[in-house]
């Protein structure tokens, strides 16, 4: 049984330099920028189940070099929960991206995208090469490599079981019915390394801030739909690419990652022992990969 | 509470490996001490109950190393140092002359000593009887006989009476180490971790702990803590500047063992707020940057 952090927000090591919202069909995005270096590095929001405390181990370490953007996603977080799953397609993340890179007049950034994010970063990347720098996938979540059982779950998302075990609880009856225990699973599979308690309870935190209907709404909006179209995405971008993917991913297949660099002609760097979210687990390994790789840039 | 031990048997891996390492020996018993770094003061973090050996201060060793010569040794009977099993084998004072052998063998004329629960007493020996050899003494969550008063659930069973029931500080109790003495080290390490996510540092403290037995312990027990008078009557005689660094919510040593060894030596105490027994294992930054400044302030 986990139990949730309270629900007053945490104490931050590092509290944003400017803060704003956009809007887009009215939609509010909250966006949040820190530091003043050079280049600008946005993170994306995932899969809205979190927000963008997902990034809290980056934000204070890359801002001491950079300039750092970003923004929670529509449906968690400070920005507005739309009830139409099309409110959730993958363009309108990528939509708001572009209206956040706007209001904050940053011209270009290197984009960092996690699980779903890669998503979005992969469209931006491919069809806004003028503003996309750079892009870095963190466990990329796309139709690419071989499946998980996360993907083979989804195709029963709808149907009704006797009991909800293990994957099955990847299901909009269950998520309506008992919403927290889906949520500790889901987070049991992406913190699979020893010790990662406090990752797991800040993760349901942030789940628990939105609802199971806004979640069931993100699963039938439109994203990348298929593996001919991640594929076609991925070899149009042509701006330097790097994949973190870790070895033992039980959300998503490693060998996701390796194929979105391979198309890419990124760089795949696989993190042995990790899990779905590195950056969260083992933060001063990714944060020092993506410093190394921003700096290359210049 | 199952303490599962992800780790392997080995020992993990270090970020920092010691400069020097050899043996003392007294009585014929070897004592293995390591020496890090190269700065100036030197540092000798004692040990603590042998409970657990040296590697308790690894989140310690690399940072000060950076910046001070750091000497740790293994305490009798854990690590690679031996296990007597007679009791008197145990006194605090064979602690105390193994660390001013441990001095000699690495030719440290004057240490800062940090002593951690038990570790309090030999280094509140060392502070008193050896002042030409002790710069300065810091201690955390200590152990000190000599004022405050013990926390009430540890003082509703003896070591020695046979109960009928083994649940919490029943534990404590030597008939249930000779047949579970795993299931007390996992109690006791638990009531030592007190702060949420403390997975790892119980995992590692756990194994630790493993390493030695029932009855090396029992005979850890059987030695003569310092009595209430000796400790007051050492505490007089310290006069080298004194840090105490106690954790508000300390379930093994009371706050008030802290407090009260404070200011019977005229030392400053830092209470930190929320921390268990351990806070050098469990927010190594916060307890690191304190002994830092310690340091730094008896240049």
């Amino acid at each position: 049984m986990i139990t949730a952090a309270p629900p007053r927000e945490q104490t931050r090591a590092r509290y944003p330099d400017a803060e704003g919202f956009v809007e887009r069909d009215g939609v509010h995005v909250f966006w949040e920028l820190y530091g003043e270096g050079e280049p600008t590095i946005l993170f994306l929001p995932p899969w809205s189940i979190i927000h963008s405390r997902c990034w809290k181990m980056q934000i204070p370490y890359l801002a001491r070099h950079f300039r750092v953007i970003t923004f929670d996603p529509r449906g968690n977080g400070r920005s507005d929960r739309p009830e139409e799953p099309e409110a959730y397609a993958e363009a309108e993340y990528a939509g708001d991206a572009l209206d956040v890179l706007d209001a904050t007049e940053t011209e270009r950034a290197v984009i960092v995208g996690f699980s779903m994010g890669a998503q979005r970063g992969l469209l931006l990347a491919a069809n806004h090469p003028e503003r996309v720098e750079a892009a870095v996938f963190i466990g990329p979540g796309l139709p690419l490599g071989t499946a998980t059982p996360r993907a083979r779950a989804v195709i029963s998302f709808d149907e009704e079981f006797e009991t909800y075990e293990g994957w099955r609880k990847y299901n909009r009856r269950h998520w309506l019915e008992d919403y927290a225990d889906f949520l500790e699973f889901f987070f049991s599979q992406v913190y699979t390394e020893p010790h990662s308690t406090k990752q797991i309870e800040d993760a349901v935190g942030w789940a628990l801030e939105s609802t199971p209907e806004m979640l069931i709404a993100t699963q039938r909006a439109p994203g990348i739909k298929d593996e001919a179209q991640a594929r076609e995405l991925a070899v149009r971008t042509r701006c330097p690419v790097l994949v973190i993917h870790g070895e033992d991913d039980a959300i998503r297949s490693h060998t996701t990652g390796a194929a979105l660099a391979e198309l890419t002609g990124g760089t795949l760097v696989t993190l042995e022992g990790s899990g779905h979210a590195p950056h969260g687990r083992d933060p001063v390994k990714v944060n020092l990969l993506i410093r190394e790789f921003v700096e290359s840039l210049r | 509470m199952a303490v599962e031990l992800t780790a392997p048997q080995r020992e993990q891996t270090r970020a920092l490996y010691p400069d020097e390492s050899g043996y003392i020996e007294r009585d014929s018993v070897r004592i293995y001490y390591e020496v890090y770094g190269s700065g100036e003061p030197t540092v000798l973090l004692l040990p603590t109950w042998s409970l657990m050996h040296s590697r308790h201060w690894r989140m310690q060793i690399p940072y000060l190393a950076r910046h001070f010569r750091v000497v740790t040794f293994d305490g009798r009977g854990n690590g690679p140092s031996d296990r007597p099993t007679e009791a008197a084998a145990y006194g605090e004072r064979e602690f105390a002359a193994d660390a001013v052998a441990v001095l000699d063998a690495t030719e440290t004329e004057r240490a800062v000593i940090v002593g951690f629960s038990l570790g309090g007493q030999r280094g509140l020996l060392l502070a008193a009887e050896h002042p030409e050899r002790i710069q300065g003494a810091a201690f955390i969550g200590p152990n000190f006989p000599g004022g405050g008063s013990p926390l009430p659930e540890r003082t509703v069973y003896d070591f020695d009476t046979e109960y009928d029931t083994a649940e919490g500080w029943a534990k404590h109790n030597r008939h249930h180490w000779v047949h579970y003495y795993r299931d007390w080290v996992e109690f006791f390490i638990s009531r030592m971790f007190t702060e949420p996510h403390s997975t790892k540092p119980v995992e590692d403290a756990v194994g630790w702990a493993l390493e030695t037995n029932a009855e090396v312990m029992i005979a850890t027990m059987e030695a003569p803590d310092l009595t209430p008078e000796e400790a007051q009557a050492l505490c007089r005689r310290v006069h080298c500047p004194v840090l105490v660094i106690h954790g508000d919510q300390d379930a093994l040593n009371s706050i008030t063992r802290g407090a009260a060894l404070a200011e019977q030596t005229g030392g400053d105490l830092v209470v930190l707020e929320g921390s268990g027994n351990a806070p050098h294992i469990r927010d190594p930054v916060k307890v690191n940057l304190l002994i830092r400044e310690f340091l730094e302030s008896l240049r």
